[in-house]
């Protein structure tokens, strides 16, 4: 197949240019699992109490492979797969409510300035309270699904929300002016200038509220007894099962998982500022 | 073109401005009167500060006067419109938009149906020297070519008044000298009024039917000088350089003023 011959041939191409960056790399990841594992057999050797806090790599690495088909060990019926769906689709439904209520809020907060003086206080006041201290109220009152969700729209909201107001204030007023002699009125200014303009800080709240989220409903979800689903319960429930090896286990795939929706949100970036001529 | 009995296309009365930020006053134009004909070419020049810009922007529609009033085509201006393009000097493109469709801009606003957009926007490209970039964005543009797209951008509207804003001042000397004389050639095919704001003096002579000298702030009309030489201009010859040594004596008295202004406290 020749899309496929293209494929291996950029991977190729980006691997002899960066070889020395993967090999440094390499080196460090190597370095650690090699202490990692060093650690954990001294532990172990030396009976210390601290031994089952610290299971080895290959442990990890053979959790993390059966953890995708069999349950921790003593339970049933509860597999990453689904814990990672269940995650996902959280972060999802969080995500899509913080958008749709923020962009219309920033865009109207930027656009007038009685509006941004009634909407700031509250701002001020909501935003630097950590979206965690709102776990527990929000997993009593919304229940084991939605209130996740809600912790995951507090902590993606407020980034959305303040580059979008941050990007209808820069909008270049030089633009406007062109606008403005090519017959564009207040309403054709906003949709044909406005909001393009407000495209890539939209994309930067996004990426910023991401990273923001994946904490959220990691912790959010460590309230097992009302969750019970998500990456976030696994690793609970893996340590209070005493199975330290899934535990670690799952902290790896949260990392990885961020890493994927932070490239994929960088690669939907990349596409639409070439779409739109931006770069 | 003095003493020509054809009507006129811009008359601006008693025109003032004043900029006001807190306790600072700045009076940028104080009684300035023009006149401009219907299809006349005019240079508006003089030193840095003296309110050129402030003119275009209040016949544009994009400032209001703080007194006096400017008519196009006897209808007094009050807001920003269609039938006066401007082009800017920093072009002010839409960075998202293709040449095609920065040129269709305010036919889109217009409701121009997608075709006829679309035969409008391929004669201006043609008019302007741009086939082939038709699906370029403004940043693989050269700005020579950049200001192409302004002026077929502003030339869309069919408008009655080109304003241009100093729109060769950050172009190269070659480029900029190849866009006057594209200038000239697009002027000659769309006979558009032509208000250009310039502070080089060669560039005032090699395109202006009229020049007008502006004094130093406050802004108002110093002296109008006729240009009756014929196009192409030679800007070695030597009825070129007495005009320009004759706009230049006018200007460097303004100049000398503007610096002492400077200098002195107010």
């Amino acid at each position: 197949m020749p899309r496929s011959s293209v494929l291996l041939a950029r991977v190729k191409d980006a691997v002899v240019a960066n070889w020395v960056k993967l090999v440094l790399g390499l080196v460090s990841v190597s370095i650690f699992i090699a202490s990692w594992a060093i650690a954990s057999l001294y532990l172990s050797e030396s009976g210390s109490s601290l031994s089952p806090f610290v299971p080895g790599p290959k442990l990890v690495a053979e959790a993390f492979l059966s953890s995708f088909v069999d349950s921790v060990p003593g339970l049933t019926g509860i597999r990453m797969g689904d814990m990672i769906a269940s995650s996902m689709i959280r972060i999802f439904w969080g995500f899509l409510l913080a958008m749709l209520v923020a962009l219309p809020m920033g865009l109207a907060m930027g656009s007038f300035k009685t509006l941004e003086s009634m909407g700031k206080p509250l701002v001020e006041v909501f935003r630097p309270i950590p979206p965690l201290a709102w776990v527990p109220v929000f997993l009593m009152v919304f229940k084991s699904f939605w209130g996740p969700i809600g912790i995951v729209f507090l902590g993606v909201f407020f980034p959305i929300l303040l580059n979008v107001i941050f990007g209808v204030k820069s909008v270049d007023q030089r633009l406007v002016d062109a606008a403005r002699t090519l017959g564009a009125k207040r309403s054709a200014v906003f949709t044909k200038v406005v909001m393009p303009a407000i495209v890539p800080y939209m994309m930067t709240g996004i990426k910023v509220g991401l990273g923001v989220g994946w904490m959220c409903i990691v912790a959010a979800e460590m309230m097992p007894i009302q969750s019970g689903t998500g990456v976030g319960y696994y690793v609970w429930l893996s340590a209070d099962y005493s199975r330290y090896d899934f535990m670690y286990a799952t902290m790896l795939v949260i990392g990885l998982l961020s890493i994927l929706t932070t490239g994929v949100a960088e690669l939907i970036e990349k596409r639409v500022s070439r779409w739109m001529g931006i770069r | 073109m003095d003493g020509d009995p054809m009507s006129a296309c811009i008359e601006i009365r008693g025109l003032s401005k004043v900029f006001a930020s807190g306790k600072r006053r700045v009076v940028a134009l104080a009684d300035m009167g023009l006149e401009v004909a219907d299809g006349e070419f005019v240079c508006l020049l003089g030193p840095s500060g003296c309110g050129k810009t402030t003119v275009l922007r209040i016949i544009a529609g994009l400032e209001p006067a703080t007194g006096g009033e400017v008519l196009v085509h006897g209808k007094k201006v009050e807001s920003a419109g269609p039938e006066r393009g401007m082009v800017f000097q920093e072009f002010a493109l839409f960075p998202w938009r293709t040449v095609r469709r920065n040129i269709e801009f305010g036919l889109e606003i217009r409701g121009v149906s997608e075709k006829a957009r679309h035969e409008l926007s391929s004669g201006l490209i043609e008019l302007v020297g741009l086939k082939g970039f038709e699906d370029a964005h403004p940043d693989e543009l050269s700005g020579g070519m950049r200001q192409r797209v302004g002026i077929a951008r502003a030339l869309a509207n069919e408008p009655t008044v080109l304003l241009m804003d100093e729109p060769f001042g950050s172009l190269d000397a070659q480029t900029r000298n190849l866009m006057q004389k594209e200038l000239l050639r697009i002027w000659s095919a769309t006979r558009k009024t032509v208000l250009f704001v310039t502070h080089s003096v060669d560039e005032a002579v090699f395109l202006a039917d009229r020049i007008v000298v502006m004094t130093a702030r406050p802004g108002k009309v110093r002296e109008i000088i006729p240009v009756s030489l014929p196009r192409p201009r030679d800007r070695t010859s030597a009825e070129f350089i007495a005009v320009r040594g004759r706009v230049l004596a006018e200007l460097d008295e303004e100049f000398e003023k503007a610096r002492e202004k400077e200098l002195s406290p107010d």
